[in-house]
């Protein structure tokens, strides 16, 4: 055996067709080695991990005569970053890097109460919502139009310039919430230090009461867009087309597509649907403030790629993550030695196990064969 | 010190952590693995450095902790970029987010414990932050005492920026990592180890981010609040300023000072415009958040630019994306 045709000793080699239910199982796996990595974790804090992870897996609502302000809180929180992430796959399915969420979900934000503030207090409550969530997402798809425009005309790196843009609009949003003038239509007219105002009762969420728990309408909203989103992937020409521009772009030149209009069209859609998030936001939480994404726009992207951009996993990881987040809220009221940002901790935490776990779905590690002359000379039989 | 070279002092002494994040975030780009970890880095580096260097009471102990602890977790990216193929913008995102919640857990951890250190306690190690007086230099009246008066972090900083300069540029590793980061296929070809490459790029390049985020924990005296990380997005303003200083280390000197103009102006701005009101008058009249935003525009601008003088471009080609051997 010559020299020259030695296999190294482990090598890695794609794999194919992996079963669906084997990836399931992978990522329960990882979801619940990672929960065992923060169980140790908080056995340092010298917190009960069972007790809290139960308070945090059940929001504290069991036997808890206000468990329906904990459902309300977490259908509040839940619903921005479903729609973010939603929106945010459709830019990652054609390896489009819109990591600009934060700045066009606060703008977005700004636009829809810049409607709020401005519209007659006797418009409908529809109307005012509807005109918040077209003003958003105008303002959050031009800034994605503008940054696939610099994409496709002179390839202008869109991950960093849509970084900067993230901070931009974070500034934006401190300079109204912190300039007190007469123009400034944002800030309350009563307070002497700028504080940020609520917005009119005509714009606020309308809400569906059942029972005691009243459910938000763009919860139901969302609930639609998940449908509309799956559908427009899975079964139109433009999904398609997502897709193959996705997979390779030469492949989508030659099949005579319009490569940079499918671009500038998609990264449009992302970014407005964020921007009508931030809008949505405004009218659920009654008020803009600089912490008004709840970092949506990065968790957005983790959400997103843990989903692998399908809909229906979006729905659920974001169902989970949200129930991290508000859950280690209400947990850390409880244990004083635990912060709330464990919660951070522990996404971080499951997100690299499963994208370690994501490996053993792509690739499969193959020692050498002892025996490979042997194998060979049968092989020449 | 008159107000210039107070200006100048305070310039050099609150913006140089920026200095540590472009540098190493450049050497990670120059290997072709865009880590947007920057900020988490910073923060677990020098919350690490903080407490180890404080329970060792020494300065130097303390920089090293908080280099082999971001080193750490740029290595620990590189083994789920380059060895497990893991997608760089959400890896290096991760490790934004759990870096800082790292930071959180471990700050509230020993803050509710009763444990925090009180750096203002730890007598060595505020003594060797102090600022060291360089003989001579400093004696030179008018700016002397503001360049040459600074704590030993502003001169490791510049060094390892012209170090790194030098290193990039016409050492044998230096070329060979920039050609990993150009054409990972073709470095491999020629019997480069692109894997052992990145692993130690990406490692020392954390590594100095790290002793980044110690500056800023020395510079806010190492009092931990619950509410907000020292780090403060810096980490993402070095990310901003690699493109600014178009992936050199001697620009990103110049850059760090020219984005810290604007940091420090905020601070200096009324004082400077009350002395000259005739020239600097305006300072006063700038929104704060402008000059916030300011270096943020100025590179979304430079970005823009650059793409389009489309030029030979500074940018390492094969930035972003993970090199699998098999699929050339």
């Amino acid at each position: 055996m010559t020299k020259s045709s030695k296999e190294p000793l482990i090598r890695v080699v794609k794999r194919q067709g992996i079963k669906t239910w084997q990836i399931c199982l992978l990522y329960l796996g990882a979801v619940i080695l990672a929960l065992g990595i923060g169980a140790v974790l908080l056995l340092f804090l010298k917190a009960n991990p069972f007790e809290y992870y139960e308070m945090m897996f059940t929001l504290n609502t069991v036997g808890n005569k206000m468990a329906y302000i904990q459902y309300e809180t977490y259908i509040q929180e839940l619903v921005p970053l479903l729609i973010t992430s939603l929106a945010l796959s459709l830019a990652f399915k054609m390896r489009f890097w819109n990591i600009g969420g934060e700045g066009q979900f606060f703008l977005g934000a700004l636009a829809g109460a810049a409607v709020a503030f401005m519209i007659p207090t006797s418009a409908n409550v529809f109307l005012t919502i509807f005109l918040m969530v077209v003003a958003g997402s105008l303002v959050g798809g031009l800034i994605g139009l503008s940054t696939a425009a610099l994409k496709v005309k002179f390839n202008t790196n869109e991950t960093l310039f849509t970084l900067m843009i993230n901070y931009i609009a974070l500034y934006i949003m401190r300079f109204f919430g912190e300039t007190k003038a007469d123009w400034n239509i944002f800030l309350r007219p009563d307070s002497e230090r700028p504080k940020f105002n609520q917005i009119p009762d005509n714009a606020k969420m309308f809400t569906i009461p059942i029972g005691k728990f009243s459910l938000e309408l763009s919860f139901i909203l969302v609930i639609l867009l998940v449908a509309v989103v799956y559908f427009y992937l899975k079964h139109t020409k433009q999904g398609y087309e997502i897709a193959v521009v996705g997979d390779s772009i030469n492949t989508a030149r030659y099949a005579g597509m319009k490569v940079n209009k499918v671009i500038c069209r998609t990264m449009f859609m992302s970014a407005a649907l964020i921007g009508a998030a931030g809008a949505l936001r405004v009218s659920s939480v009654y008020a803009l403030s600089d912490t008004i994404s709840n970092d949506v726009g990065w968790t957005g992207i983790v959400v997103a790629w843990l989903a692998k951009l399908n809909p229906i996993g979006i729905v659920i990881v974001s169902a989970l993550i949200t129930i991290l987040q508000c859950g280690s809220v209400v947990a850390s009221s409880n244990f004083s030695n635990v912060d709330s940002h464990f919660a951070d901790l522990l996404q971080g935490i499951i997100l690299f196990v499963v994208l370690a776990a994501d490996f053993f779905i792509r690739f499969k590690i193959v020692f050498r064969k002892k025996n490979t002359e042997k194998q060979s000379k049968e092989a020449n039989v | 010190m008159n107000v210039f070279a107070s200006f100048i002092a305070a310039l050099l002494k609150y913006n140089t952590p920026l200095l540590y994040g472009t540098v190493g975030e450049i050497v990670t780009e120059k290997s072709g693995s865009l880590n947007l970890g920057v900020e988490g880095t910073m923060a677990i580096g020098a919350i690490g450095g903080l407490l180890i260097g404080c329970k060792a009471d020494s300065l130097l102990i303390g920089i090293l902790a908080s280099f082999f602890i971001a080193a750490l977790c740029g290595l620990f990216f590189a083994f789920m970029t380059v060895t497990l193929q893991a997608n760089q913008n959400v890896t290096g995102l991760t490790i934004t987010t759990f870096g800082l919640g790292l930071y959180f857990f471990i700050g509230n951890g020993f803050k509710s414990a009763g444990k925090w250190p009180d750096m203002l306690q730890c007598e060595g190690f505020l003594e060797s932050t102090k600022p060291i007086n360089i003989p001579l230099l400093s004696k030179i009246p008018f700016f002397g005492e503001a360049f040459f008066s600074q704590s030993i972090f502003v001169y490791l900083g510049i060094i390892i920026a012209v170090v790194m300069w030098w290193y990039l540029k016409y050492t044998k590793p230096g070329l060979r990592i920039r050609s990993v980061g150009e054409n990972p296929a073709a470095a491999d070809a020629v019997g480069i180890n692109v894997t052992l490459y990145k692993y130690i790029h990406i490692g020392i390049g954390s590594g100095v981010m790290g002793i980044g985020g110690l500056l800023m924990a020395v510079n806010l005296s190492g009092s931990f609040e619950g509410s907000k990380c020292w780090i403060d997005g810096y980490g993402w303003i070095s990310i901003a300023l690699v493109i600014f200083a178009k992936w050199n280390t001697l620009l990103a000197i110049l850059g760090t000072f020219v984005f810290g103009i604007f940091n420090t102006l905020q601070v200096f701005g009324p004082t400077l415009a009350e002395k000259f009101p005739g020239v600097l008058g305006w300072l006063n009249k700038i929104p704060p958040q402008f000059m916030k935003a300011l270096p943020f525009v100025i590179t979304a601008v430079v970005l823009v630019i650059t793409s389009i003088s489309n030029k030979k471009n500074d940018q390492p080609a094969a930035i972003g994306r993970n090199y699998y051997r098999e699929e050339r």
